[in-house]
């Protein structure tokens, strides 16, 4: 396997402990920033050198989200979000649970260069071994002095506290994360504002992945160059059909191809490989020829699909094409807020026609209502959940039409 | 139905409750939190405890019990002793969770989403539980089982007295 | 839509119509400014956008997808199309949805014909369904309470009404509970819904899901006769539409009015007009004779009253008295004056019936110092026993406005309000330390509490401070110097002083006349001279002295001591039914002519019925009676009445506000000597507890009584007491218990409540069947009050 940078701090043993982690050169970065040998803008100049852009999904550079946090508010928070619930998805509790000091660095290193002082972990509730670990680090970092009142002797404050879901998809949504934060349902905001001006509290809020906040350190530590020369790096969560299921760090701009074949082994013996979803159950999927488009923000947005979260959800000509697509609307369906018309309403109507049509009383008009009514979501929800719904069902309409007429044939066989 | 006036909860809950209130700005944002610690004290959330919540926090009941019906963790119905929760998303399905998930019913003898009669487990399909490495992927309580085939559901469960 | 001067603009291009409007507008009001109208379901102007229901998509020009315009600032350059055909599709996508899982029960819908669902389906619906799967499913309708009910398949999940109990009364009546497309509108486990303003919620609906229980099924709209008028429940002057079909008041709705209500109403004035239609409303006029009322000619009970009138002037001036106001327009008020100053000769007139002599309400003139918009723009509102959600709910939605804006809220009670959520300095103390706590926050940095010390520096801070003074403190023990206080207070803060004191039109009563001057008595001393002696007629108009006394054993000996009583009343009041005549009159929303609110602004009220039987209005009867005392009076709305009104109040102009003069406190010695509280410390000893009655605005009163939603709103009387009082004293919630005072007693339900403090019982006015009023004796502003359960009887016979 090739060398990781981020990945190797949650592979290596023993990276939960505070002390360990310092003997690997842990907490040398967040230590020089409280103490000024780099000030804030440097820090931001760098980030903003390493390309670093936000791994929860959206990819927005993250230097720019620092940059734009009014440096003169009163109060500011730093946010992060470790409530991972995209579907295929499972790089961020690999680090939580692997080194979960990483991320308190990361976190460090944001709080002290937006002048927050207090910081909130959003973790998924689920997520069990994941916040024991996390506890039991920060009461290590706190002990140590290293999260506190004073950081590392410093004057700078940064308390760390831990807050954990309840159990909501949506709030992995940044504006939603924050209603959800504030004790309310997990609703999204409208936004402009957006939480870099008035987030948790109405005040400036730095909301930032965990993923992202773990390439902190490392940026810091190797230089942008030298980060930048590993690909820039990304974690991919790699799952479904394959014989290797797991998180993979690997250059942005791997190939599918190179992802599935060679870092996750390939499929399982005499399968072919028929589709995947190259960024979560929320991007669009991707069929056998385009198994060498490059894994980069761009390149999938030129294909109509994302890098999301990257995580690569492969299905061989074993899964029943329906039947994914079916269950994939059926988690939005669930997931669903519930706050605007399309998604609510859409989500339900789809997952019904699809419960008929894998009953064995599908319709041949039923395919064009499907279409119809993903066209009737696409560009009128309030926010990207319900939007993740119409790309990939029309993709399989498109590209796995014979799927879905062998189960209405079935029907018409049946007589149903 | 009236909801009782009487507290639902214990003093030291009542307690933890004002403790996590102090971690926030907005004491609402200890409501999450809070519902957690009645929810272990009671075992779910009746009425009751929902009001005991709004009275500690002094917030509206109408409020945290619209809260509390929004987030899947909640359980406004009484559940079993132990929840069993089995992933059916892309990634279990795609690594035989069907299979799972009917043996689970067969040995529990109840639908999804109900209680055994022993009032011993729930059991409930849910969404991706972050771990698709390991797919198919059961959490019983706190405890993540990877890799499920259908015959370990038994030996699983029977850890769960 | 007119850009203020200075501010910035932006201009853009809708529908090709170039439009300018100030920045921060939306896309969606810069359409409606040019007269371009976008279909809305979640989005209402007195809220911020929400974006949810998505009806209002629009085209923007290099934007890839269509916009929601109510969420979309307006942006210079910007070119919006909001109706080709890709804004169509989206509409109608929209609309589908929309309908997919609504019942279209139209045909027996309320809703049906003021439906925007309805409507917009009309006008942008695609005209066919193909949805054919099973639609959501819910028990339907719920009732949530007395006047409300809810019918869940109808609702679309617009989030007005819940938003409306967030953002516009901050009671968080309704709420949505589960998510996604099992969403639901409701209350907590379907309990009553515990609002003021839900009718609020019914005229907001955009569809049939929140319908009124009081109007179900009695109407269509357009069946309706819409007449506008003004509310003239509590005093605030709300204006209102009075639906009108078969002579008969079907269901108030809110009338916008900027200045009053904006377009709110409380759910008394929404469901608070049944009585007009009341099948016991009195027809005809009675006599007593041989001690019983019969029925008779309105020229034999003319004759008599005329007769009597005239009997007594012939023994001199000043031995008529005149009690009552509230329930007069201020023309009927005028002319009621005029008659009993000028015809019968007698400055012996009040309107403040339920002013208690010991106290501060007959010191100073009723009323805001300010109108009610500027309230709204308070950084600093002191309420001071004023429960204002009780007696003035409307006030408190600008009040709520002020909070949000981040006014400071103070609050110096005996009772813990609804609102205090919003409260930022609370001072919840028994009643008969009320004073003393205002004496204190008046004192400022010199007062020992540091709790007080803090409130008063938040209220020093202030720029924009009003204090307003209720009845629960003007009636409080140490009335007169807690109104000193609160002056001084007022006066440190540069703020205003308010006496937000008055229901009905008793403002309008106040600046007509209906109020002591030349040596004329006030309602106490009226009662003591007729109790006396010294008075040969009583005479009643536009209120209930026989309830609202709050000494009944006054009223009782006034009653007593006077030769002839005479009451203008709607039903036979506990008043009328003590009476020697009782004259059948109209009530206010049978009636022409205008009320004052408590700021002092003219309202216009309408005669949207016509009065049952024989029923004449105040002043009509006035004028039968100058005439059978030889003087023509001009009455009603004539322009003669009204010429001499402006000449007597020279600001007297529908619609505009006449100021009510500024508070000025007399720091010299009362009339009386202020009494102590009660004389009775045995039974305080024994008890522990104090008496504070309380104001309540679901009462069951001679109106109130007569509203079917009121009546259930009100519920069973009862009193408050302090959990730990009660454990102490054996008292469960919910059980019957008999309330006594060294005066009287009286049985009522109580009901355990840490709104009141340990040491203090606290007993709602307005259920006339519970004589609360005999539990108090004038000049003892307090009393020690006992509390005993009253255990049902034992199984097998009585103890």
């Amino acid at each position: 396997m090739r060398e990781s940078i981020i990945l190797k701090w949650a592979r290596t043993p023993g990276m939960e402990h505070l002390e360990e982690y310092r003997r690997a050169g842990g907490y040398e970065a967040a230590r020089r920033v409280a103490v000024g040998a780099w000030t804030p803008d440097q820090v931001i100049e760098l980030l903003i050198a390493s390309g670093l852009r936000g791994k929860g999904g959206a990819g927005f550079p993250t230097g720019q989200k620092w940059k734009f946090i009014p440096r003169q508010a009163p109060t500011t928070y730093v946010v992060v979000n470790a409530d991972e619930g995209e579907p295929g998805t499972f790089k961020d509790r690999t680090l939580l649970e692997g080194c979960p000091h990483l991320l308190i660095e990361g976190i460090l290193i944001a709080a002290m260069t937006v002048g927050a002082t207090k910081a909130y972990i959003y973790l998924r509730r689920e997520f069990h071994r994941a916040r024991r670990v996390l506890e039991a680090a920060l009461a290590q970092a706190r002990a140590a002095g290293v999260v506190g009142e004073r950081v590392f002797g410093t004057g700078q404050a940064v308390e760390i506290v831990v807050h954990t879901g309840a159990g909501a998809y949506i709030a992995g949504e940044e504006s939603a994360l924050l209603e959800s934060l504030e004790g309310r349902r997990a609703l999204p905001r409208l936004r402009p504002p957006f939480p870099a001006q008035a987030g948790l509290y109405g005040q400036p809020t730095l909301v930032n992945n965990v993923e992202t906040l773990c390439h902190v350190p490392v940026i810091l530590t190797l230089g942008p160059e030298r980060y930048r020369s590993y690909g820039p790096p990304a974690l991919f969560s790699v799952s479904g059909c394959v014989v290797r299921p797991g998180v993979y760090e690997a250059p942005l701009g791997v190939t599918l191809r190179a992802l599935v074949f060679d870092y996750a082994g390939g499929l399982r013996p005499g399968r072919r490989f028929v589709a995947a979803f190259p960024g979560g159950s929320s991007s669009m999927l991707l069929t056998a020829d385009q198994l060498d488009v490059p894994m980069d923000y761009d390149s999938l947005r030129q294909v109509g699909s994302m890098l999301g979260s990257a995580a690569v959800i492969v299905l061989d000509d074993a899964a029943d094409l329906v039947e994914v697509i079916a269950r994939a609307v059926e988690f939005y369906r669930d997931e669903s807020c519930g706050k605007c018309t399309p998604c609510r309403e859409g989500t339900v109507w789809l997952s019904q026609i699809f419960e008929r049509i894998l009953g064995g009383r599908g319709r041949v008009e039923d395919l064009h209502l499907l279409e119809s009514i993903a066209q009737g979501m696409t560009g009128t929800c309030f926010c990207p959940l319900g939007e993740s719904v119409p790309p990939s069902l029309v993709a399989s309409l498109r590209h796995f039409r014979g799927a879905y007429e062998r189960h209405i044939a079935q029907a018409v066989v049946h007589g149903r | 139905m009236a909801v009782p006036r009487v507290h639902a909860l214990s003093e030291a809950a009542r307690a933890e409750i004002r403790r996590l209130a102090a971690r926030y700005e907005h004491r609402q944002s200890a409501l999450l939190p809070a519902l957690f610690v009645a929810q272990e004290e009671v075992g779910y959330l009746p009425p009751a405890a929902l009001a005991a919540v709004a009275e500690t926090l002094d917030l509206p009941l109408s409020e945290v019990t619209s809260v509390a019906s929004f987030y899947h963790l909640f359980h406004l119905e009484p559940i079993g002793r132990h929840l069993v929760q089995v992933c059916t998303n892309l990634s279990c399905l795609l690594n035989g969770c069907r299979q799972v998930v009917r043996r689970l019913e067969e040995h529990l003898g109840v639908a999804a989403g109900q209680t055994t009669a022993d009032g011993r487990f729930t059991w409930r399909v849910v969404e991706c539980l972050a771990a698709c490495e390991e797919a198919p992927v059961l959490l019983v309580d706190e405890d993540r089982w990877p890799r499920v085939a259908p015959d370990d559901v038994e030996g699983i469960l029977a850890r769960y007295p | 839509m007119a850009a203020e001067p200075g501010a910035r603009t932006v201009t853009l291009t809708i529908d090709g119509r170039r439009v300018t409007v100030p920045e921060g507008t939306t896309v969606y009001q810069a359409a409606r400014a040019v007269g371009v109208e976008i279909p809305i379901f979640c989005y209402h102007d007195r809220m911020p956008p929400l974006g949810a229901c998505r009806m209002c998509l629009v085209k923007v020009e290099k934007m890839p997808k269509l916009q929601a315009s109510c969420t979309l600032p307006a942006a210079d350059g910007m070119v919006v199309d909001t109706h080709g055909p890709e804004v169509r599709a989206g509409q109608e996508a929209i609309l589908e949805f929309l309908l997919i899982n609504h019942p279209l029960d139209c045909p027996i819908c309320d809703k049906g014909g003021e439906c925007p669902l309805q409507d917009q389906t009309f006008r942008w619906g695609p005209g066919r369904s193909r949805f054919t799967e099973p639609k959501r499913d819910f028990a339907k309708p719920v009732s949530l309470g007395p006047v409300l009910a809810l019918d869940r398949e109808r609702c679309i999940l617009c989030w007005r009404c819940v938003r409306f109990g967030e953002i516009i009364a901050g009671d968080d009546a309704l709420k949505g509970f589960q998510r996604g497309f099992a969403s639901e509108i409701n209350t907590a486990f379907t309990q009553p819904v515990a609002s003021k303003f839900i009718g609020n919620t019914i005229a907001i609906c955009p569809v049939g899901a929140l319908t009124s229980r009081p109007y179900r099924f009695r109407a269509r709209p357009w069946d309706n006769r819409p007449v506008p008028s003004t509310c003239t429940h509590c005093g605030l002057g709300c204006a209102v539409w009075l639906d009108v079909r078969d002579n008969q008041i079907l269901r108030t709705r809110a009338r916008e009015e900027p200045a009053v209500n904006d377009i709110w109403l409380c759910d008394r004035g929404f469901f608070g007009h049944d009585y007009v239609s009341a099948k016991d409303r009195l027809t005809t006029p009675l006599v007593r004779r041989h001690g019983r009322l019969e029925e008779t000619s309105w020229g034999e009970a003319l004759d008599l009253v005329a007769a009597h009138l005239r009997a007594s002037m012939a023994r001199g001036p000043g031995r008529v008295a005149f009690l009552g106001g509230a329930r007069l327009s201020n023309e009927e008020a005028w002319v009621a004056s005029r008659f009993f100053r000028q015809v019968v000769g007698t400055p012996h007139l009040d309107h403040r019936v339920d002013a208690s002599p010991v106290g501060a309400s007959l010191r100073v003139p009723w009323g805001l110092r300010a109108p009610i918009e500027e309230i709204g723009r308070a950084d600093v509102l002191v309420l001071i026993g004023c429960d204002v959600t009780e007696e003035y709910p409307v006030l408190w939605l600008r009040m709520k406005q002020a909070v949000d804006r981040g006014a400071t809220l103070v609050v110096v009670h005996a009772k813990r309000l609804e609102i205090h959520r919003f409260v930022r300095h609370e001072h919840l103390v028994r009643h008969d330390r009320l004073a003393a706590t205002v004496e204190d926050l008046a004192r400022g940095a010199e007062a020992a509490d540091p709790a007080v010390v803090r409130t008063a520096a938040s209220i020093a801070a202030g720029a924009r401070v009003h204090i307003l003074v209720g009845r629960g403190a003007l009636d409080a023990p140490g009335g007169p110097a807690l109104l000193r206080a609160a002056a001084r207070l007022a006066a440190r803060a540069k703020g205003t002083l308010h006496i937000a004191r008055g229901k009905g039109n008793e403002i309008g009563a106040q600046r007509f006349g209906l109020i002591p001057s030349d040596g004329g008595w006030n309602a106490p001393e009226i009662l003591e001279a007729a109790a006396g002696g010294r008075l040969d007629v009583l005479y009643v108009a536009g209120g209930d002295p026989a309830t609202a006394v709050t000494d009944r054993a006054a009223w009782e000996a006034a009653r007593r001591g006077v030769g002839f009583l005479v009451v203008h009343e709607a039903f036979l009041s506990s008043t009328a039914r003590s009476a020697d005549v009782v004259l059948p009159a109209l009530v206010l929303p049978e009636k022409p002519g205008t009320v004052t609110n408590l700021e002092g602004r003219t309202l216009p009220l309408a005669a949207a019925v016509v009065g049952p039987g024989q029923a004449r209005s105040d002043d009509a009867i006035f004028a039968s009676l100058a005439a059978a005392l030889g003087v023509t009076f001009s009455y009603g709305t004539s322009e003669e009445l009204l010429e001499e009104m402006r000449a007597a109040v020279p600001d007297f102009c529908p619609g505009a506000v006449s100021p009510i003069p500024p508070v000025s406190v007399p720091a010299g010695a009362a009339r009386r000597p202020e009494a102590l509280p009660d004389e009775d410390p045995g039974r305080a000893e024994a008890s522990g507890l104090w008496l504070a009655l309380t104001e309540q605005l679901f009462s069951q009163g001679v109106m109130t009584g007569r509203c079917r939603g009121i009546t259930d709103l009100a519920g069973a009387p009862h009193c408050l007491i302090h959990p730990s009082d009660a454990a102490r004293l054996g008292v469960r919630d919910r059980s019957l218990v008999e309330l006594a005072t060294a005066h009287g007693a009286v049985v009522l339900q109580a009901r355990t409540s840490d709104v009141t403090v340990p040491g203090q019982v606290l007993v709602p006015r307005g259920y006339d069947a519970v004589p609360v009023h005999a539990l108090v004796r004038w000049p003892h502003p307090a009393a020690a009050v006992s509390v005993r359960p009253i255990l049902p009887a034992a199984a097998g016979g009585a103890p």
